[in-house]
C-alpha cells in the first residue's frame, strides 16, 4: 500500500459519515480508564457550566447598575465571580489531569497490543508491509486516535453542555432572542463543517508532501557520493525544487482555507450579535427585558459559537482518522497465519505450570530433534508466485547441509520453511516423524540459531547483544562465545570493550564486526539447529578464516543448514543440495556430485577455473 | 523559476534576511492588513458602547433611567475618537440625521457591527493570505538553499557528520523556522498591535479603569514565558523517551527474524513495555504540568476580566463612568487578553526558532566544494585514463596518515587491483581519484594533467564508480540506470544490464524496468543492488571504471560472468578493482597490496605469489582450498577417464 493511496483513503473518509461501529471498537480501549473518563466528563461539565455562568454575573452587574432599586453590595458579585472562576480553573485542572491518564493510557495500550501482535504475526504479514509503514501505524496513528478518544470526550461533553445550558438559559430568559441566535447557528454549523473538512484534507496533503521532502533530504545525504560521482547535483536541485514548490502549493492552500474560515466565522458571529442588538434593543426600549439581558445575549452569541466550531472540527477529525483507525485495528487484530493450532495449545496448557520431566518439551512431546524430513514440500506466496515444489529431503541429526545455486532459486525459502517463518503450502515437514505443525512454535524457535545475511543488532552494549542468544548467560559465557567466533580481538579493541555501546541497529560497528557479534550471539544460544544465510560475505579473507575455524567447532554435533556463495567454504558439508527454480536438482556429497558432472560440477569448475588457472602456474 | 542557486553564490544570501528578499513587501502588507483589521475590530466595542449609552439610555423610562448623567462625561476629546466619544453618542447623531428613532438606531448599530466584522474579516483574510505566501515562499527558498548546499558540501565533512542529525536539521529545524515565520511573527505582531492600539483608547475612555485593565497583563505574559521556558527541559525528556520507544520498535521490526529465530518475543515485549510505559509516564507528567499552567493562567485571565467588571461597576455606581464605557472596557479586555495570554508561550516558542536557525547556519556556513567547474574545461581533450600517482599522501583531520607514499603507473586500458585489510586505505585512494577528497602530498596525474588542477566535475565525468553498498534512488529501475546517460537507447541499456548480469533479474520484477525501488516498490538483495549499480556505471561508459568491492554480495557464478564481460573492456578502458577475494584480481595488470596506508607489495599476480608477503599468505589461505579443489577435479575426472 503506497502513501498516495493512503492519502486518497484518508481524504475519501471525509465524505463518508462517522463510522460508529469502528469508534465503538476503539472505545473499548478506554475500558481500563473508565473512572478517569467519568471524571473527565464531570469536569468538562463543570467547565461548561462555569463558562455559561460567567456572562450571567455580568448580566447581574449590569441589571444592578441600570435598576436603582436593586443595589446589592459589589463584593457579592466579586465573590460570585470568584467562585465561578475557581470552579472553572479547578475544572480545567481536573479534566486535564483525568484526561492525561486516558490520553496516554489508551495510546500505551493500543501500542502494546499492536506490538504484542506484531511479535506473533507471520512473515507473510511483514512481506507486504514495509517497516516504515508499520512504524507510522504504531506511532503517529496511535497518538492521533487516542487524542481523539480522550479529548473528543471532553469536546463532546463540554460542547454539548455549553450548547444545552446556553439554550436553556436563553429560552428561559427570552425565547424570542434565543430564536434569533439559534437562527444563525445552522449557517455556522454548515460553514464550519465544510471548512473543517477541507482544512483537514489539505493538512493531510501537507503531511504527505512533507514526508516526501524528508525522504528527498535523506536520499540526498545518503546518496551524495553517487550524486557527485555522476555529476548530477543540478538535476537533483531541479527535482528537489519541484518537491519544494509542491510543498509550498499545498501549504499555502492549507493556510488560505484557515484564512477564509476564521473571518467568516467571526462575521457570522457578528451577524448574530447585530440581530441580537436590533431585536433585543427594541425589546429593551419597550421595557420587556432589562439591559443586562441584552448584554447577556451578546455574550451568548459568542459563547454559543465556540462549541459548534469545536464539534465540527472533532467530527471532521474523526472521519479523517477512520482510515488510519482501520489500519491500526487491522494491525492489532490481525490473526497470525503461522501459530500453534488448538491441539498444540491444549497440550501446552496441560503442561503449563508444572515442572517438565526430563526430555519432555512444553508441548508434551519429546524434547529432542532427531531426523528432519521434508515430504513433497512446496511453497507458493500469497501473490501466487510458486517458489518451491516437490521438495523431498531427509536430514540426520548432526548433518551439515549446504544449499547452493543461483540467487532466487529458493534457497532462502527452504530455510524460512525450516524455521517455520512460513509453513509449506504443499506437503509437510516432519521432525522425528511428527509434522512440525503439531509442535509448539516457541519450542521449535528456541532450538534454532540463525545468522542472517545482513546482521541485525540492537541498541545496547556488545555484551548485551551477544547475551541476546542466552539471556541468563554469565560474562564468562559471553566472552567465551566471542572468543570462539574470533570476535574478542576487535571487541577488546573498542573503547569500552564488551561494554561499548553499538548504537542504533549496531550502526557504530562495521558490517564485518556486526557479523561477528551476530555469530557469537548464535553460538551462545547453543542451538540444536544452526541456520546460516550467506553469513560470511563482505568479511575479508583473514577474518573469514577466523570465523570458519570457530564455526567448525560449533557445527560439530549440531544439525546445520548453510547458504553460501563461495563453494569452497561449504564443500566440507556432509551434503550439498543444488537448488534451482524451486527444486533440488542435485544432492550428495562433494565427491559424489563432482563425479556426476552435473550442475554442481559446472558451478564448481567455473569457480575453479578462475582460481585454479593461475594456481597451476604456481605449481608448475 | 527554478530556484537552483549556483554554488558560488555568496553565503550572505542564506541568512533569513537574505532569503526574505522578495517576500518583505508581502510581510509588510500582511502587517498593514492586520493593523487595519485590528483597528476595524476596535470599532465594535465603541458601537456597543454607543448603543448602550445612546439609544438604550436615552429613553426616559423610570426603572432604566441612568443615574449617570451625561454631564459626568469629560469634555469631548479632539481627534481620532471624537465621533465615538461625544456626549450624544454618534449613533444618536447619525440616527437623528437619518431620521431614525431609538429602535432604528439600534439596528443601525447592528448593521455597523456586521460591517465592521466583515471589513475586519476581509483584512484578516488578506493578512492570512499574504503571510502564508510570504512565509511559505521564504521557507521554500530556505529548503532549496539547504538542499543545494548539502549537494555541494565536501565529502570529508559529510563523512564526519551524523546523517540522522543532518536530516533532522533539514526537516524539523526548518519546520521550527517555518512555524516561527508563519504564525509566531504574526502572533507577536498581533499582540503588540493590539496592546499598542488598545492602550491609548482605553486610557482615553477612563484612566483609572485602564490602569486596572492592564494590571495583570505583565504578570500573565511573564509567567507564561517563564513556564514555557521551564517546560522545555521536561518536553525534551519526553521527546527522548519517545525516541527510545521508537528505537525499540524500529529495531524490533527490522530484526524481526532475529527475534523469532531466538524465540525472544517475550523479552522484546518486556523491553517495549518498559520503553512504552516510560514514555507514557513522561507524557502524563507533561500534560499535567500543562494542565496546571492552563488552569492557573485561567485564574489570572478571568481575574483580570472580573477586576474590570467589579471595579468598573463600582465606578459606574460612583457615577464616574458610563455603563456603555464599562461594556466597551469588558469587550476590549476580552479582545486583548487572549492574544496576550498566548504571547508568553509564543515568545518562549520563538526562542526555539533562534536555536533552529543557528543549527541550520552551522550547516550553511560550511564552505562548499570549490573548483567544481573550471573555465578551461572546454579546452581539455577527453581523457583516456592514464594514471600516474607519485608519492601520494593523505590524512584525515586529526588522524594518522590514511595514505602515505603511494606511487604507481597505469596505462589507459589497464586494470589495477587494490587489496588489503579493512582500513588499509583502498577506498580512500578511490575517493582521492574522484576528487571527493583532496590529497595533501605528492601528485596524481590523469593523462598527464595534475588532478587537483582539473575541475572536480570534469574529473568525475570520466569515472564510473560502483560502491560496495551502492546507493540507488527510490525511483524506477530504469531511472536509476539512466542516471549517467539520460538519452540512451533501449539496446544500449539492455547491453549494460546484460553485462552486469542483471537483465533477467530485472525482467522478473513485477514491473520490469519500470519497477519502483525502495519502500514503495521492490526490496532488492545486496547482490541485485550491486549489479544494478554496475550496469549504471557501465552505461555511462567512462574511461575509468572503479569497482570498490562492488561484487562482494554477488554469487560466484554471476561474478565470473560479470568479470568476463568486463574483460571485453580491457585495452580500451581503465579499470580499478578493490577486492577482498583474490579471485577477482587475478587478471589485473597491476596489483597493489595496501596495509595501513602504504603499499607493501606491488606487481602482477604471478610475481606476487612468488615473493614472501601478505599476498602470498592470502593466496595460501585460499590456495589450500584450491589445492583440494584441484584434487577433487582430478578425482572427478578419473572415473570418467577423461578430463
Amino acid at each position: 500500500m503506497n502513501p498516495e493511496e493512503e492519502l486518497q483513503q484518508d481524504v475519501a473518509a471525509l465524505r463518508r459519515g462517522v463510522d460508529l461501529q469502528l469508534w465503538r471498537r476503539l472505545w473499548s480501549f478506554t475500558k481500563p480508564y473508565r473512572r478517569n473518563v467519568r471524571l473527565l466528563a464531570v469536569f468538562a461539565l463543570g467547565t461548561a457550566l462555569s463558562d455559561t455562568g460567567l456572562p450571567w454575573v455580568t448580566k447581574l452587574v449590569v441589571d444592578d447598575l441600570t435598576q436603582p432599586d436593586v443595589a446589592r453590595p459589589l463584593w457579592l458579585y466579586a465573590l460570585l465571580y470568584g467562585v465561578l472562576v475557581l470552579t472553572l480553573s479547578g475544572s480545567v485542572l481536573g479534566f486535564i489531569t483525568a484526561g492525561s491518564r486516558v490520553r496516554t493510557g489508551v495510546v500505551h495500550d493500543i501500542r502494546q497490543a499492536g506490538f504484542a501482535n506484531l511479535q506473533a504475526l507471520s512473515f507473510s504479514y511483514f512481506d507486504r508491509r514495509p517497516v516504515g509503514w508499520l512504524m507510522a501505524r504504531m506511532t503517529s496513528d496511535c497518538e492521533r486516535l487516542s487524542n481523539i478518544l480522550a479529548w473528543g470526550v471532553l469536546d463532546m461533553v463540554w460542547g454539548g453542555t455549553v450548547m444545552t445550558s446556553v439554550t436553556v438559559v436563553m429560552f428561559v430568559v427570552d425565547w424570542r432572542l434565543a430564536l434569533t441566535i439559534l437562527g444563525v447557528t445552522p449557517v455556522l454549523a454548515l460553514v464550519s463543517r465544510v471548512f473543517q473538512r477541507r482544512i483537514l484534507a489539505s493538512s493531510r496533503r501537507v503531511r504527505e508532501q512533507n514526508s516526501k521532502l524528508t525522504a528527498a533530504y535523506n536520499e540526498g545525504i545518503m546518496g551524495l557520493r553517487t550524486t557527485k560521482a555522476f555529476v548530477r547535483e543540478d538535476e537533483s536541485a531541479t527535482e528537489f525544487g519541484a518537491l519544494a514548490g509542491a510543498m509550498r502549493e499545498v501549504s499555502v492552500r492549507n493556510a488560505l482555507q484557515s484564512a477564509v474560515y476564521l473571518p467568516l466565522v467571526l462575521t457570522l458571529g457578528s451577524l448574530a450579535a447585530a440581530l441580537v442588538l436590533g431585536v433585543g434593543g427594541g425589546r429593551v426600549l419597550a421595557g420587556v427585558i432589562p439591559l443586562g439581558t441584552l448584554v447577556l445575549f451578546l455574550s451568548f452569541s459568542r459563547l454559543f459559537f465556540e462549541p459548534i466550531q469545536e464539534l465540527a472540527r472533532l467530527f471532521a477529525e474523526m472521519q479523517m482518522a477512520q482510515a488510519s483507525a482501520e489500519r491500526v485495528l487491522g494491525l492489532v487484530e490481525a490473526v497470525p497465519e503461522v501459530q500453534d493450532g488448538p491441539e498444540v495449545r491444549a497440550r501446552l496448557a496441560a503442561h503449563a505450570g508444572r515442572p517438565l520431566p526430563d526430555g519432555v518439551a512444553p508441548d508434551g512431546l519429546p524434547d529432542r530433534i532427531g531426523e528432519m524430513r521434508f515430504e513433497g514440500v512446496g511453497f507458493t506466496y500469497a501473490g501466487g508466485q510458486r517458489v518451491l515444489h516437490g521438495l523431498d529431503l531427509t536430514v540426520q541429526p548432526g548433518e551439515t547441509v549446504a544449499l547452493v545455486g543461483a540467487t532466487g532459486g529458493g534457497k532462502s525459502t527452504i530455510l524460512s520453511l525450516l524455521c517455520r517463518f512460513y509453513e509449506p503450502t504443499e506437503g509437510r515437514i516432519l521432525f522425528d516423524g511428527v509434522d512440525y505443525r503439531e509442535r509448539s512454535l516457541a519450542w521449535l524457535q528456541q532450538n534454532l540459531g540463525i545468522v542472517l545475511q545482513t546482521p541485525q543488532l540492537f541498541s545496547g552494549t556488545v555484551a548485551e547483544n551477544i547475551r541476546y542468544g542466552k539471556l541468563d548467560a554469565t560474562d564468562a559465557e559471553v566472552h567465551a562465545a566471542a572468543r570462539l567466533v574470533g570476535a574478542e580481538d576487535f571487541v577488546l579493541a573498542l573503547e569500552d570493550g564488551y561494554d561499548t555501546q553499538v548504537g542504533e541497529g549496531g550502526g557504530r560497528l562495521s558490517t564485518g564486526q556486526k557479523q561477528l557479534v551476530s555469530f557469537a550471539r548464535a553460538v551462545l544460544k547453543a542451538p540444536r539447529i544452526l541456520v546460516m544465510d550467506e553469513a560470511t560475505s563482505s568479511i575479508d579473507t583473514e577474518t573469514e578464516q577466523r570465523i570458519q575455524a570457530g564455526v567448525e567447532r560449533v557445527l560439530s554435533g549440531r544439525t546445520s543448514f548453510v547458504i553460501a556463495h563461495r563453494l569452497s567454504t561449504i564443500r566440507r558439508a556432509d551434503r550439498i543440495l543444488v537448488i534451482d527454480h524451486g527444486a533440488i536438482v542435485e544432492s550428495g556429497t562433494h565427491a559424489e556430485l563432482m563425479a556426476r558432472r552435473g550442475a554442481y560440477h559446472s558451478l564448481y569448475t567455473q569457480q575453479s577455473l578462475r582460481e585454479g588457472a593461475s594456481y597451476s602456474t604456481v605449481i608448475s | 523559476m527554478n530556484a537552483h542557486r549556483s554554488p558560488h553564490e555568496g553565503h550572505d544570501q542564506q541568512t533569513l534576511w537574505g532569503l526574505s528578499a522578495g517576500q518583505r513587501a508581502r510581510y509588510l502588507a500582511a502587517l498593514a492588513a492586520m493593523a487595519a483589521g485590528i483597528a476595524l475590530s476596535f470599532g465594535v466595542p465603541l458601537v456597543t458602547r454607543a448603543a448602550i449609552d445612546g439609544p438604550l439610555a436615552s429613553l426616559p423610562r423610570a426603572p432604566l433611567a441612568p443615574p449617570y448623567a451625561t454631564e459626568l462625561w469629560p469634555a469631548p476629546a479632539p481627534g481620532l475618537l471624537e465621533l465615538a466619544l461625544e456626549r450624544r453618542t454618534f449613533l444618536q447623531e447619525v440616527g437623528a440625521r437619518l431620521g431614525l428613532d431609538a429602535g432604528g438606531q439600534l439596528w443601525l448599530a447592528g448593521a455597523l457591527l456586521l460591517a465592521l466584522a466583515g471589513a475586519s474579516g476581509l483584512c484578516f483574510y488578506l493578512r492570512g493570505r499574504l503571510a502564508a505566501l510570504a512565509s511559505e515562499g521564504l521557507v521554500r527558498r530556505l529548503r532549496q538553499a539547504v538542499h543545494d548546499h548539502l549537494n555541494h558540501l565536501p565529502t570529508p565533512w559529510l563523512d564526519a557528520a551524523d546523517t540522522g542529525d543532518l536530516v533532522q536539521r533539514c526537516t524539523s529545524d526548518v519546520e521550527t523556522v517555518r512555524t516561527f515565520l508563519a504564525t509566531q511573527v504574526i502572533e507577536i505582531g498581533r499582540a503588540a498591535l493590539l496592546v499598542g492600539l488598545v492602550t491609548p483608547v482605553i486610557f482615553h475612555l477612563d484612566f483609572e479603569l485602564a490602569c486596572v485593565a492592564l494590571a495583570l497583563l505583565p504578570v500573565l505574559v511573564t509567567s507564561a514565558f517563564l513556564f514555557f521556558r521551564h517546560i522545555k527541559a521536561l518536553f525534551q525528556r519526553m521527546d527522548e523517551a519517545e525516541g527510545r520507544m521508537t528505537t525499540v520498535l524500529q529495531e524490533n521490526l527490522t530484526a524481526i527474524r532475529v527475534v523469532r529465530a531466538f524465540g525472544r518475543q517475550e523479552h522484546e515485549r518486556e523491553k517495549f513495555a518498559a520503553a512504552n510505559a516510560e514514555f507514557r509516564d513522561h507524557h502524563v507528567r507533561f500534560i499535567r504540568l500543562l494542565g496546571r499552567f492552563w488552569s492557573s493562567s485561567d485564574v489570572l485571565t478571568m481575574s483580570q476580566l472580573g477586576l474590570v467588571l467589579v471595579v468598573g461597576a463600582w465606578r459606574v455606581r460612583e457615577g464616574a463612568l458610563s455603563l456603555g464605557t464599562l461594556a466597551a472596557f469588558l469587550e476590549y479586555e476580552a479582545l486583548i487578553i487572549w492574544p496576550v495570554r498566548q504571547l508568553g508561550r509564543v515568545l518562549a516558542e520563538a526562542g526555539k526558532a533562534v536555536v533552529s536557525m543557528r543549527r541550520l547556519r552551522e550547516v550553511l556556513d560550511v564552505a562548499e566544494e570549490s573548483d567544481l567547474e573550471g573555465a578551461a574545461t572546454a579546452a581539455l581533450p577527453a581523457l583516456r585514463g592514464a594514471l600516474e600517482v607519485r608519492d601520494l599522501g593523505f590524512g584525515f583531520a586529526g588522524g594518522a596518515a590514511a595514505l602515505d607514499g603511494i606511487s604507481f603507473r597505469l596505462d589507459p586500458g589497464q586494470t589495477l587491483a587494490l587489496i588489503g585489510p579493512p582500513g588499509a586505505g583502498k577506498t580512500t585512494l578511490v575517493q582521492l581519484l574522484l576528487r571527493l577528497y583532496d590529497y595533501e602530498r605528492g601528485s596524481i596525474r590523469l593523462d598527464g594533467h595534475e588532478l587537483r588542477e582539473l575541475p572536480r566535475r570534469f574529473v568525475r565525468r570520466h569515472f564510473g564508480v560502483v560502491l560496495q553498498e551502492p546507493f540507488l534512488y527510490s525511483r524506477s529501475v530504469r531511472a536509476n540506470l539512466v542516471l549517467g546517460m539520460p538519452d540512451v537507447t533501449e539496446e544500449t541499456l539492455c547491453e549494460s544490464t546484460r553485462a552486469a548480469a542483471v537483465h533477467e533479474a530485472i525482467l522478473e520484477f513485477p514491473g520490469g524496468y519500470e519497477t519502483e525501488i525502495g519502500e514503495r516498490g521492490v526490496t532488492l538483495s545486496g547482490g541485485q543492488r550491486q549489479r544494478i549499480a554496475l550496469a549504471r556505471a557501465l552505461l555511462k561508459d567512462p574511461p575509468i571504471l572503479v569497482l570498490d568491492d562492488a561484487l562482494s554480495a554477488v554469487d560466484t557464478e554471476t561474478e565470473s560472468r560479470i568479470l568476463e564481460a568486463l574483460a571485453a573492456r580491457r585495452g580500451t578502458r581503465t579499470t580499478i578493482i578493490v577486492a577482498h577475494r583474490l579471485s577477482s584480481v587475478l587478471h589485473a595488470d597491476l596489483t597493489l597490496v595496501l596495509e595501513r596506508g602504504r603499499i607493501v607489495q606491488a606487481g602482477h599476480h604471478a610475481d606476487l605469489i612468488r615473493a614472501e608477503g601478505p599476498y602470498r599468505r592470502l593466496w595460501e589461505i585460499q590456495g589450500a582450498l584450491e589445492a583440494e579443489i584441484e584434487r577433487d577435479l582430478q578425482t572427478a575426472a578419473e572415473p570418467g577417464g577423461r578430463a
